[in-house]
C-alpha cells in the first residue's frame, strides 16, 4: 500500500492565472466546491506579466470610436490566418467586453478616458470626448483596426490577476499552491482527477474530481530563448496528451517576437524600433535595409524576425556565451528621448543586463513568445476524448488564434473564456456523479511512485536532466524556430526522438528529498519533450505557411489542402505523435487576404500581451 | 475569537500612539529649550543667572522639573513597548541590524540604547541638580568641572536621541518628506550640540578658574 | 569586472533533512556579461548542485517570487547584476517566512492569509450587470489605486522590517499599503471604523517605528513611507472622532 493523501472535489483546477482562477470562480458561483491546484502562489502566475492589455470592443476612446465585435471579429480571424473556429471567435468578441466591465466592477482600476485634445507620437492630433470621460479607455496594439486594448498603465496582468485573486480568496476557494499534478487519472473515457507532487516536501497527492481543467498556459520553455516565465514548460499539455485519447490542437503554431533581449529573454518592445531604432550586425552593419528596402525595421513583427534569423544563419550573428545574437541601437535616438518615451525599455535595459541604451547596444534575437496550440477543447471547453476534462487559456486550443495571435488577445481570452468555460464546467459538474475506481487511483499514484523511485536509484540509466532539456531546447530553437524547411523539421523529429528516448534513462545526481528541484525537471522532461515533437512533426507534415509557421520551402498560404487543424495524438509506447485533421469552423468570413503586406502569409502578432 | 470580540474597537493603541509623539514632541521641545537656556552662559553668567532667577521666581521651575519628569516618565514607559523584552527578540533585532546595515534601522537600535541611557543620566541629573539647588552659573560650573565627562555624555545622547526621535515621528506621520526632514533635523541636532559643548567649555572654564 | 571569478556563499538547509543542520556552501563561478544573480543561481544547480533549492518565475520583476538577502539586503535576485556586487556574494533566504529549503521560502501562504485578515477585496454590495456601461471613475484615481496597487508581495519590505522580523501578527508594509489601496478606491464601501477595526492597532499602522527598510528595499519603489502614514492618520483621524472622508489624496 502505498501512502498518500487523498483530496476529494467537485471541480479541480490546475494552474491559477487568469484562466484557472476565472474558471474556479465561475464553478464556484454555481455553489460546487473547487480546489486550484498551482505550481506557485497565484499572484505569481505568468499572466501577470502580460502588461499590454487585453482586447475588448468598447469604443470609448476617440482612436476606438464606432468599434464593435464585428470588427475584433475580423481582426481576430484575419490575425489567425483563418485557422481560427469562428464561431468560437464570435462567442469571445461578444463576451469581451462584459468580461472587461465585470473586471472593473471586482476592483481592476482600468485607464480611464481623459477629455480633451492630444498629440499623438506620429503628430496626428486626436480629441476625446466628453461624454466618454471616465468610462474605460484602449490603447493600439499592432494588428487592430480600432484602439481596441483595454490597459491599466503599465501593469494590465498584473493588476487583473490580484483582483482576480482577490475574488478567488473572498470566496473562500481552496488553493493548493506549490503543488504540480504529474499525471491525470482517467479509464480512457473519463478524467477522474489528478496525481499530485506537493513542491514543499515532496510527497505525493490524490486528487479525484467530478471534472479537471486544465490551465496551464503555455509551453515557452520548451524553446532556449522565450519570453515565458521560467514556470511554462507546456505541463498540462503533456498530461493531456499522455492519456493517448486527448488530442493537442495546432502544436506547430508558435509565434515569436524579434527583440527577446539576451541573456534573459525579457522582451524589448516594438516601441524601440518604431521611435527610429536599428538593428546591427556583428559588423555594426545596418542589414534589414538590405533585406527590406521600403520598410526596413519597421516590417511587420514575423517578417522582421524571420530577417533576423536568415542573417544571424549566413554567419553575420554576434558570438555570446548565449549564443549568437544581433544588436538593437537606439543610441542616436538621444539620451532625452530615451530616458523619457522609452523609458521602460532603458529600465529593462540597465535592471536586467546592465547596459544603458545612450550609450551602449541591445543584445536582441527572436525569441519565442506565444504558443496559439494546446489541448484541443470544443467551444465548452471540453477536451476531445476524455469526458470531466477540460481546458482553458494558452494551454487549450479552444480555438481563438488559429495560426497567429492578435496582441491583446491572449489576455482577453484567459478572462473572458474562463468566464464561458467556467460555466460549462459547472453545467458539466452539477450533473455528474462521483464515481470512480479507487484501484484506478492507486495504480496511478503508484505508477508515480515507481517513476520517482526509478529515477532516484537510477534504475534506467544515468542520463543528465538538464543536458537533455538544453539540447531539446536547442533543437527547438535551431529547426523550429521562425524559418523552417523539411530538411531541418527532419533533423529536429530525428533529434527529438532520440532524445525522447534518453529522457527514460535519466537518473538524478542529487538525493532527490523534499522539494528536489532536480526530480521536478526530470517528472516533467519526457512531456515536454513529446509536446517538441508535437510541434516539430506537426510542422514537418505541413506543407504551406500560415500565420507563424513559415516553411521557406512553402512560402504560400494553401487553402486547399491545409486549410484544417491538426491534431496530434500520442498513442502508448509511440515516439512520435499520430496526427490527424479536422477542417476549420468558418460561419462568417471566408479565406482571404489578410492585408498586412509583405508575404502572404505575413503576419502581425500580438505584442507583449 | 471571543477575546476580540469583546474588546472590539479598541483604541488603546491608538491613544499610546499619540502618548509617545506628544510626550515625545514635548521632551525634545523641552530638551532644545534647556539647551538654548544653558546657552545663555556663553552671553554671560549675569545672564544665565538672570534667567534662572526668573524661572524661580515666576515658579516655572517648580512646576517644570516634575513636569517633565512626569511626561519623561510616560514616554519611557510607552515608547518603551517598542523595545524587545525578551532576549531572543533582542538578538533578533540585532542580527537584523547587522545584516540589513541600514541607516535608519541602526539610528533606531542606537535609540533604544540611548532612551535606555538617558533613564539612567538623566535622572542622576536631576538628583544632582535638585540636592545643589538653586541653579547658578557657579554651581553648573563646579558641577561641569567635576563631571564634564559625564555630561558630554548626556549631552550627545540626549541630542541624539532627541534629534532623531522627532525625524522618526514627522517620518511616521508622513507631514513632510524623509529626506529634507532628516535634513533639517540633522541640523538642529549639530546647533544644539555645538551650543551645548561651547556651554560646557565655558562652563568648565568658570568652574577651573574657581 | 572582466573575468572575475564569483564566489557564491549559499544558506543551505532542507527541512526535509533536519539531520542536516544549517551551513554555508561556496560554489565558484565565472562571471558572464549581464550576468543577474537568476542567470547565476541556475547555473550553478544545472552544472554543480541539482539540488540547490530557490525560486524564479517571471525573471523580470513582475512576480515577486525571487526575493532573497544578497549581501544582507533584500532584493530580488532577477534584478540584481552580479556586475553591481563584488565578488562574494552571500546569499540567505528571507527571514520572517517559512523557509522551504536553501534559498527557497514561502511568501504565498503568508500573503495570502494577510489578505484574509485585511480582507483585500473590494467591498461593494452592488452586483454586477452584464448589460450597463461600466461605472465611470477618473482617471486620476485610477492612477492611485494602481500605484499601490503595483505592489508585487515579494516580501522584501516584511524581511527588512524589524516589527516583523519580531512581531508575528505585525501587517508590514506589504500589508498596509494593501489596504490603503482599498481605501483610496471609491469602489469599496467599508467605513472608516471598518478599516480601524483592520488598521488601527499595533499590528497595523500604530505598529510601525518608522524605521523605513520597507521603504528603503522596496524593489518597486513603492512610496511606502508616505502609504503608511496615510493610513496612520486616517486612523487616527478617525480615532479622535474627526468625519474621515472616503478616497483623500495622499499627501
Amino acid at each position: 500500500m502505498s501512502r498518500y493523501q487523498t483530496h476529494i472535489t467537485d471541480v479541480l483546477v490546475i494552474g491559477a492565472g487568469l484562466a484557472g482562477e476565472r474558471v474556479a470562480i465561475e464553478a464556484a458561483t454555481h455553489g460546487l466546491d473547487v480546489t486550484i491546484l498551482s505550481l506557485v502562489p497565484p499572484r505569481r502566475s505568468h499572466s501577470t506579466a502580460a502588461q499590454g492589455g487585453m482586447q475588448a470592443s468598447l469604443g470609448n476612446c476617440a482612436m476606438g470610436e464606432g468599434d464593435n465585435p464585428d470588427i475584433h471579429f475580423a481582426d481576430t480571424v484575419k490575425g489567425s490566418d483563418w485557422g481560427c473556429d469562428q464561431d468560437v471567435a464570435r462567442l469571445f468578441v461578444e463576451t469581451a467586453p462584459i468580461a472587461v466591465r465585470e473586471m472593473a466592477v471586482w476592483g481592476v482600476p482600468w485607464s480611464r478616458v481623459v477629455a480633451g485634445k492630444r498629440t499623438l507620437p506620429d503628430g496626428r492630433v486626436i480629441e476625446e470626448k466628453k461624454e466618454k470621460e471616465g468610462l474605460i479607455t484602449a490603447r493600439d496594439f499592432g494588428g487592430t483596426a480600432k484602439w481596441r486594448t483595454c490597459y491599466t498603465a503599465d501593469g494590465t496582468g498584473h493588476t487583473l490577476q490580484y483582483t482576480m485573486d482577490s475574488i478567488v480568496i473572498k470566496m473562500g476557494i481552496t488553493v493548493h499552491d506549490r503543488t504540480e499534478a504529474i499525471s491525470l487519472i482517467h479509464d480512457g473515457e473519463r478524467c477522474f482527477g489528478t496525481v499530485a507532487r506537493c513542491l514543499r516536501t515532496g510527497e505525493l497527492r490524490a486528487y479525484i474530481a467530478k471534472s479537471t481543467v486544465i490551465c496551464t498556459g503555455g509551453y515557452g520553455r520548451l524553446y532556449s530563448a522565450s519570453t515565458n516565465a521560467v514556470i511554462n514548460e507546456g505541463s498540462g499539455m503533456f498530461l493531456a496528451l499522455d492519456t493517448g485519447v486527448v488530442p493537442l490542437g495546432n502544436m506547430e503554431a508558435v509565434q515569436f517576437h524579434p527583440t527577446g533581449m539576451v541573456p534573459v529573454w525579457i522582451l524589448i518592445t516594438e516601441g524601440a524600433r518604431g521611435d527610429g531604432g536599428y538593428l546591427l550586425d556583428k559588423n555594426l552593419h545596418r542589414f534589414m535595409p538590405d533585406y527590406e528596402p521600403k520598410k526596413k525595421e519597421l516590417a511587420s513583427r514575423d517578417v522582421v524576425s524571420r530577417r533576423m534569423t536568415e542573417h544571424i544563419r549566413k554567419g553575420y550573428g554576434v558570438e555570446s556565451p548565449y549564443g549568437p545574437h544581433l544588436w538593437l541601437d537606439i543610441r542616436h535616438l538621444g539620451a532625452k528621448h530615451i530616458n523619457t518615451n522609452l523609458r521602460e525599455i532603458a529600465n529593462i535595459c540597465r535592471n536586467f543586463a546592465g547596459i544603458d541604451p545612450v550609450k551602449d547596444l541591445i543584445p536582441v534575437r527572436p525569441t519565442q513568445h506565444y504558443s496559439m496550440g494546446g489541448v484541443r477543447t470544443n467551444i465548452d471547453g471540453a477536451a476531445y476524448g476524455l469526458k470531466g476534462l477540460f481546458a482553458a487559456g494558452e494551454a487549450a486550443c479552444w480555438d481563438l488564434h488559429g495560426f497567429n495571435r492578435l496582441g491583446g488577445n491572449s489576455l482577453a481570452e484567459t478572462v473572458t473564456a474562463g468566464r464561458i468555460i467556467g460555466k460549462k464546467v459547472a453545467e458539466y459538474t452539477l450533473g455528474a456523479s462521483l464515481t470512480f475506481n479507487p484501484e484506478l487511483v492507486e495504480d496511478a499514484v503508484k505508477k508515480q511512485e515507481n517513476r520517482i523511485k526509478g529515477l532516484i536509484n537510477g534504475w534506467h540509466g544515468k542520463e543528465n536532466v538538464y543536458e537533455l532539456r538544453n539540447l531539446m531546447q536547442q533543437n527547438l530553437m535551431d529547426y523550429v524556430g521562425i524559418f523552417r524547411n523539411g530538411k531541418d523539421l527532419q533533423k529536429a523529429v530525428s533529434n527529438l526522438q532520440e532524445l525522447y528516448h534518453r529522457s527514460h534513462k535519466i537518473g538524478l545526481r542529487s538525493s532527490g528529498v523534499g522539494a528536489n528541484p532536480e526530480l521536478a525537471q526530470a517528472l516533467r522532461l519526457p512531456g515536454m519533450i513529446r509536446l517538441a515533437l508535437c510541434i516539430s512533426y506537426g510542422a514537418l507534415v505541413r506543407t504551406e505557411s500560415r500565420g507563424s509557421h513559415f516553411r521557406e520551402d512553402y512560402p504560400k498560404r494553401d487553402d486547399v489542402n491545409w486549410l484544417k487543424r491538426t491534431l496530434a495524438y500520442w498513442p502508448e509506447g509511440a515516439d512520435l505523435p499520430e496526427l490527424k485533421y479536422e477542417p476549420v469552423k468558418i460561419t462568417e468570413l471566408p479565406p482571404g487576404d489578410r492585408g498586412y503586406g509583405e508575404s502572404s502569409a505575413g503576419s502581425e502578432g500580438g505584442k507583449n500581451g | 475569537m471571543l477575546q476580540k470580540t469583546l474588546t472590539k474597537s479598541n483604541k488603546t493603541d491608538l491613544y499610546l500612539d499619540l502618548v509617545e509623539l506628544t510626550s515625545g514632541l514635548l521632551l525634545a521641545g523641552f530638551l532644545w529649550t534647556h539647551m538654548l537656556f544653558v546657552a545663555t552662559i556663553l552671553i554671560s553668567q549675569e545672564t544665565f543667572n538672570r534667567l534662572s532667577e526668573f524661572l524661580d521666581t515666576y515658579y516655572l521651575s517648580y512646576i517644570g522639573i516634575p513636569f517633565v519628569l512626569v511626561i519623561a516618565l510616560f514616554h519611557f514607559v510607552i515608547a518603551g513597548r517598542r523595545i524587545p523584552t525578551r532576549i531572543q527578540e533582542q538578538k533578533i533585532v540585532w542580527q537584523h541590524a547587522k545584516m540589513l546595515r541600514h541607516t535608519d534601522t541602526w539610528t533606531w537600535v542606537f535609540q533604544a540604547i540611548t532612551g535606555m541611557a538617558i533613564l539612567v543620566l538623566a535622572s542622576i541629573h536631576v538628583w544632582m541638580v535638585v540636592t545643589g539647588w538653586p541653579i547658578r552659573a557657579m554651581n553648573s560650573a563646579e558641577r561641569m568641572e567635576s563631571f564634564w565627562w559625564f555630561y558630554l555624555i548626556l549631552l550627545i545622547v540626549g541630542e541624539y536621541h532627541a534629534g532623531f526621535g522627532v525625524y522618526r515621528q514627522f517620518v511616521k506621520w508622513g507631514w513632510f518628506p524623509r529626506k529634507p526632514i532628516g535634513y533639517v533635523t540633522k541640523v538642529i541636532t549639530a546647533i544644539m550640540l555645538a551650543l551645548g559643548l561651547a556651554a560646557m567649555v565655558v562652563l568648565v572654564q568658570i568652574g577651573g578658574a574657581i | 569586472m572582466a573575468d572575475r571569478e564569483l564566489t557564491f556563499e549559499i544558506f543551505r538547509y532542507n527541512p526535509q533533512k533536519p539531520e542536516i543542520k544549517p551551513y554555508m556552501q561556496t560554489y565558484k563561478l565565472k562571471e558572464t556579461p549581464g550576468m543577474t544573480i537568476f542567470v547565476a543561481l541556475n547555473q550553478i544547480r544545472e552544472e554543480q548542485d541539482p539540488s540547490l533549492m530557490f525560486d524564479f518565475v517571471c525573471r523580470a520583476a513582475i512576480c515577486g517570487s525571487c526575493a532573497m538577502i544578497i549581501n544582507g539586503r533584500p532584493k530580488l535576485a532577477c534584478k540584481t547584476l552580479t556586475n553591481t556586487l563584488p565578488s562574494k556574494i552571500k546569499l540567505f533566504p528571507l527571514p520572517v517566512f517559512k523557509l522551504i529549503g536553501d534559498l527557497s521560502v514561502d511568501t504565498g501562504t503568508w500573503f495570502r492569509h494577510l489578505s484574509l485578515k485585511t480582507e483585500a477585496w473590494v467591498h461593494t454590495s452592488k452586483t454586477f450587470d452584464p448589460k450597463a456601461q461600466e461605472e465611470r471613475m477618473d482617471n486620476e484615481t485610477a492612477l492611485r489605486i494602481y500605484e499601490a496597487e503595483r505592489c508585487i508581495e515579494c516580501g522584501c519590505c516584511i524581511a527588512g522590517c524589524a516589527t516583523a522580523n519580531i512581531r508575528d501578527e505585525f501587517l508590514g508594509a506589504a500589508g498596509i499599503n494593501r489596504v490603503a489601496r482599498f481605501m483610496i478606491d471609491p469602489r469599496d464601501e467599508r467605513t472608516p471604523a471598518e478599516y480601524f477595526e483592520v488598521v488601527g492597532c499595533e499590528e497595523g499602522a500604530f505598529g510601525c517605528m518608522g524605521l523605513m527598510a520597507c521603504d528603503d528595499n522596496c524593489p518597486m519603489e513603492l512610496p511606502l513611507q508616505m502609504q503608511l502614514a496615510y493610513v496612520r492618520r486616517k486612523m487616527a483621524a478617525y480615532g479622535l472622532g474627526y468625519k474621515a472622508t472616503q478616497g483623500v489624496k495622499l499627501a
